[in-house]
């Protein structure tokens, strides 16, 4: 039985174990079409998510390397 | 996830503080230019003469600086990082300058254009090659805002670090 899903995208009907969602925010190199969507409040959404996958975030332990300062 | 969302609120409000309009550059400038991906990269553009205060007030707040150069430099705090580059080459001030501003859940946020951020991290990318991160970001900007590029200022930021053949292959 479908069940209505609250995505940035709007109510979607899905089908349990469809796994659409989880294709939206498992990193996959694949972007749903934006559209009118806010990329920082999605971007707020998705880290959410990753937070809760991974909460201790690598930090950085080295400078920014390199000697090309151009810009 | 509020505390990613803090910290920059918190950077922001440090900013108006010291008196300095920076711009949002790295990968949270990538997601507001439409390329949304898991990042923490807090980092932004700021005019060079601001470095000192904001050095001052990044020390106060409670951030270690783990490197600091006329070009850039890394902040950390436990688990936060914030980096910042200095612009103080015509390139750099006349691309903070023409930052646009946008309303974003963190406050009213400056976002260096596409074209300069995409300049940053070609800059990013030749300074450490194994940063893959950096040429995965360019690709995926040039592929969605293909149509809209100002190409000869692209063209001027490849050419400045020696890959035009880079910027071939892109746009092959």
């Amino acid at each position: 039985m479908a069940t209505k899903t609250q995505t940035a995208l709007g109510d979607i009907g899905l089908e349990p174990g469809s796994g659409v969602v989880l294709v939206r925010e498992a990193g996959l190199p694949y972007q749903l079409p934006l559209a009118n969507a806010d990329p920082i409040a999605e971007w707020i959404s998705l880290m959410e998510v990753v937070q809760m996958l991974c909460p201790a975030w690598p930090v950085r332990d080295k400078p920014m390397l390199g000697k090309e300062w151009k810009l | 996830m509020p505390n990613l969302v803090e910290q920059i609120r918190e950077a922001l409000s440090m900013f108006a503080t010291v008196d300095t309009k920076p711009a949002l550059i790295g990968g949270l400038a990538v997601v507001a230019h439409s390329v949304v991906r898991a990042t923490k990269d807090v980092d932004f553009l700021l005019e060079a003469e601001a470095a000192d205060p904001v050095h001052d007030a990044l020390t106060r707040l409670g951030y270690q600086c783990l490197h600091r150069s006329m070009d850039a430099a890394n902040y950390t705090r436990g688990t936060e990082g914030l980096d910042l580059l200095y612009a103080h080459r015509p390139l750099a001030r006349r691309l903070l300058a023409q930052a646009s501003e946008r309303e974003t859940p963190m406050g009213r946020l400056r976002v260096i254009s596409v074209e300069g951020l995409i300049g940053f991290k070609l800059q990013g990318y030749v300074n450490d090659p194994t940063r893959t991160r950096d040429l995965d970001d360019i690709r995926a900007l040039m592929k969605i805002h293909r149509a809209s590029l100002d190409m000869q200022q692209l063209g001027e930021y490849f050419a400045l670090f020696n890959q035009q053949e880079l910027l071939q292959e892109l746009t092959a």
